[in-house]
């Protein structure tokens, strides 16, 4: 990776494109988790490796290469959340058909018409229940459990001490059972 | 049944793996003795698994051609640095 960095530095793009590769699913997969729509998340993503890209020269290389990546990306989707409506933003992606091809996307081959249907009906409550979190506690959980980054990572990422890590952490996990732990 | 007043924070830290033996014992004997924070715990539980096995996209296959296409042209980035 630091030959990788390296090269961009000096321009290489296609360099670049290697590191892009490396990094697009999880990437993307925080922007999808963090913003709930597929369309959103391909556009905060490129942007965050464009913006990656144009401030390489500022990456500092005591800190791991995936973490940077991580933070301008959550900074990001941040960002996005905040400038939403939060209104305009809640059913979006629950009733169009949109949403439908993406969970079909999903779906795997062996699985039944209804245990599919089910497994559907599933991930759309729990992407809703992370996208009615505030956007402080979202990124710590999305970071936690959608990344299985551990809690010193995070820290790091969001530029934040652990003690707050652990109690946006929490308090995420006690939103969440609200709409999650009777299932 | 008398709740430790911590018994929530406990919880958190067992699920953070960061538990020390003592607490954990406290822990583990409320909740065989009280069904509420045993469902508080097991929903917390529940919840952190639905998390996990949220399924996975990923993004289009031409992802990594249109970030290249958006980036600034290489003569120019060389320019700048010389």
């Amino acid at each position: 990776m630091k030959k990788r960095i390296k090269a961009v530095k000096k321009g290489d793009q296609n360099a670049y494109a290697d590191i892009v590769d490396l990094y697009k699913d999880k990437i993307y997969r925080l922007c999808y988790r963090m913003l709930g729509n597929r369309h959103e998340a391909e556009d905060a993503a490129q942007e965050a490796f464009i913006r990656a890209y144009v401030n390489i020269h500022t990456y500092n290389p005591n800190m791991r290469f995936s973490s940077w990546l991580y933070r301008i990306a959550a900074n990001l989707a941040i960002d996005k959340i905040r400038k939403k409506k939060p209104d305009a933003y809640l059913d979006e992606e629950i009733s169009g058909t949109d949403g439908l091809t993406m969970y079909s996307q999903l779906s795997s081959s062996e699985a039944s018409p209804e245990e599919t249907l089910e497994s559907l009906e599933l991930q759309e409550t729990v992407q809703k229940a992370i996208e009615q979190l505030p956007e402080k506690y979202r990124s710590v959980i999305v970071l936690k459990y959608i990344e299985g980054l551990s809690l010193q990572e995070i820290s790091e990422i969001l530029d934040l001490p652990l003690g707050t890590v652990k109690t946006r952490l929490h308090r995420g996990r006690e939103a969440l059972r609200k709409h999650l732990g009777h299932l | 049944m008398k709740c430790p007043h911590n018994i929530v924070n406990l919880m958190h830290d067992f699920l953070d793996g960061d538990i020390g033996p003592h607490d954990e014992k406290i822990l583990r004997e409320h909740l065989q003795q009280c069904s509420a924070c045993a469902d508080h715990f097991n929903g917390l539980e529940k919840t952190v698994a639905f998390i996990q096995h949220a399924s996975h996209l990923t993004p289009p296959s031409d992802f990594t051609a249109r970030v290249m296409a958006q980036l600034p042209k290489e003569r120019k980035m060389i320019r700048v640095r010389r």
